[in-house]
């Protein structure tokens, strides 16, 4: 992704009947809303009852900030934030954590010191490979964590907002992760039957499905797939975000290749790879949680210049976290 | 002999008390009555690793993870899928036992699975410091030199890393299977793991890694993927097992990286 000059992000802005910039009002004072108003928009009108119990919400910044331009992304990178601020934005909305836990808390999380013994780690479903919990070590206080501290200034320094929304942007219908995958992919036409996470494409081979996948959603080093790179498919689902075995047992039978966000390798990645041992001509393609997600996130912004008009919305891949050597 | 038998022995030589809580070290095919022509470790029971254990006369199966695509193998979640019925049935037509061992394996020392992955990625044990420790300190390399040796040592495709491939490296922490510990401790570059949820976890390594490289700070993140990670380990559990049960042969049957990737662009 490139950067977005001010410039640029205004000329994007300009998608309005009327650019603030050319009645001569900073975009700010066309729309004056704060987040915690853009946050109460965001809730009247997604369609979906919130949630008493949710990840949704500001992460970081003052509610009461007056918003200038808002960039959307599925994860709000450092890298993300820094172009938001470049484009002249200050409201980031991301569907993934911005402090790396599902806590999303601004410090990190309080645990054993370095050195101390490890505990079962990262996973809070229990993992196939979740060691027996060992004996907690006493919480110490967290040794000042460079990366947190770096990105707590930059929020700070640029008066950002960094809000959170997931659980209701996914509930929404219909499901605008899948629909922005589709779409992405150039798909949008060949839905099946108005169900936004299944496809009738013209026959392709998995090897060139892949090819298309690294082209268009940008995958990179993340994208893994079971399966024959020459075997043909045509009808594909598409599982966008991080989804249980579950959806690929009710899936995957009715379609020649799941388009995936993550899954857990225990569950689909040995599901799939026993599905064409067994003679299934089928495939599972993961493209990473993130990557999966970033359509959806472009859907989130053009559906964010529908409640808040006037304002420059416009949205910011984070790009495949991965690479993979030669 | 009975597998009965067999997992007995497994259980007194452990070194450490069997927890019969366990819900993941059962027979989950067969039972303590089935009749033993032989052993196979391997870390997935996939149909191909059943067809290849049982052309080589082993009926008993100890794997790490799970038979039917979800931990507790829990049939009412797949059993309306015919490839379960299809898979129970090869199961029984090939007269075929599966125990699985992962609470107990990564409860006893060593825990085969880091002395495994720790040979197939090539870290060596004198590196490691201190013992036991899952830290290794090894000849400062490049992220890129690092990630490309273990590529090309565990053969693994589809092996992902985060982090600047430029970045120096010398302090490598160790983590098996999907128990990845948090990348961010101050006295580790690398983290070489398994398998580990992109967010929404208790740590997130990969954005946490990501955003290190971002601020020129030296955070990388090697994932193997989940059978390349745990599976070689698998070869010491085979070996384990002969050593005190000599009467039929034991064998590491490889279910072998399920993935693959495609070429870097």
């Amino acid at each position: 992704m490139t950067q977005l000059s001010r410039r640029e992000f205004a000329a994007l802005a300009a998608g309005a009947a009327v650019s603030p910039l050319a009645i001569g009002l900073s975009p700010a004072q066309a729309a004056s809303i704060t987040a915690q108003e853009l946050i109460d928009r965001i809730r009247a009108q997604i369609g979906v009852a919130w949630k008493p119990e949710t990840v949704d919400g500001v992460k970081a910044g003052e509610p009461t900030t007056v918003v200038t331009g808002i960039v959307t992304t599925a994860l709000a990178s450092l890298s993300v934030l820094q172009q938001a601020v470049k484009a002249g934005a200050n409201v980031v909305i991301a569907s993934q954590p911005v402090f790396y836990a599902k806590a999303d808390a601004r410090t990190p999380p309080a645990r054993r010191g370095p050195g101390g013994p490890a505990g079962p780690g990262g996973s809070p479903p229990a993992g196939a490979s979740q060691a027996p919990a060992a004996a907690a070590a006493p919480a110490e206080p967290p040794p000042a964590d460079a990366v947190f501290t770096a990105k707590n200034a930059f929020i700070d320094q640029h008066k950002l907002v960094v809000i959170r929304l997931s659980d209701h942007w996914r509930l929404r219908e219909p499901d605008p992760l899948a629909q922005g995958l589709g779409a992405a992919m150039g798909w949008t036409s060949l839905q099946v039957a108005g169900n936004p996470r299944r496809y009738d494409v013209p026959a392709l081979t998995v090897a060139a499905l892949v090819a298309a996948l690294e082209k268009k959603l940008g995958a990179n080093g993340g994208l893994r797939v079971v399966g024959d790179p020459k075997t043909n498919v045509r009808r594909i689902g598409i599982l966008p975000g991080s989804t249980a075995i579950q959806a690929s047992l009710e899936l995957l039978p009715s379609v020649d290749a799941i388009v995936g966000g993550e899954v857990r390798e225990w569950e689909s990645v040995e599901y799939a790879r026993d599905v064409v041992a067994a003679g299934g001509k089928k495939a599972l393609i993961l493209v990473g949680r993130i990557v999966s997600e970033e359509p959806g996130m472009r859907v989130c912004a053009d559906w964010l210049k529908t409640i808040a008009p006037g304002l420059p919305v416009r949205h910011i891949a984070a790009g495949d976290p991965y690479w993979r050597p030669a | 002999m009975k597998a009965g038998e067999i997992v007995d022995r497994i259980k007194q030589q452990l070194g450490v008390p069997w927890r019969d809580a366990t819900y993941r070290d059962t027979f989950k095919s067969g039972g303590p009555e089935t009749e033993v022509t032989g052993i196979a470790t391997t870390c997935f029971v996939t149909l191909d690793v059943i067809k290849r254990a049982s052309a080589a006369g082993l009926n008993l199966i100890i794997p790490h993870e799970d038979t039917f695509w979800n931990d507790r193998d829990d049939s009412a979640i797949v059993e309306r899928d015919p490839l379960y019925q299809e898979k129970r049935a090869l199961l029984t037509a090939k007269n075929i036992a599966v125990f699985r061992i992962h609470d107990h394996m990564h409860a006893q020392r060593p825990d085969f699975t880091y002395v495994g992955s720790a040979r197939a990625v090539g870290l060596d044990p004198k590196h490691e410091d201190p013992p036991g420790s899952h830290r290794f300190v090894i000849p400062e390399t490049t992220l890129a030199a690092l990630a490309a040796d273990v590529k090309k040592r565990t053969g693994a495709r589809a092996l992902r890393v985060v982090g600047d491939p430029k970045a120096k490296v010398s302090r490598i922490r160790l983590g098996v299977g999907y128990a990845s510990p948090p990348i961010d401790a101050p006295d580790v570059d690398v983290l070489i793991s398994g398998e580990q949820q992109e967010s929404d976890g208790t740590f997130d390594s990969q954005p946490y890694a990501l955003d290190a490289a971002t601020l020129g700070i030296v955070k990388g993140l090697i994932l193997l993927g989940h059978t390349v990670s745990e599976e070689a380990g698998m070869l010491e559990m085979a070996q384990w097992i002969k050593s005190f049960v000599p009467e039929v042969s034991v064998q590491l049957i490889k279910a072998e990286e399920p993935m693959w990737g495609p070429a870097p662009r």
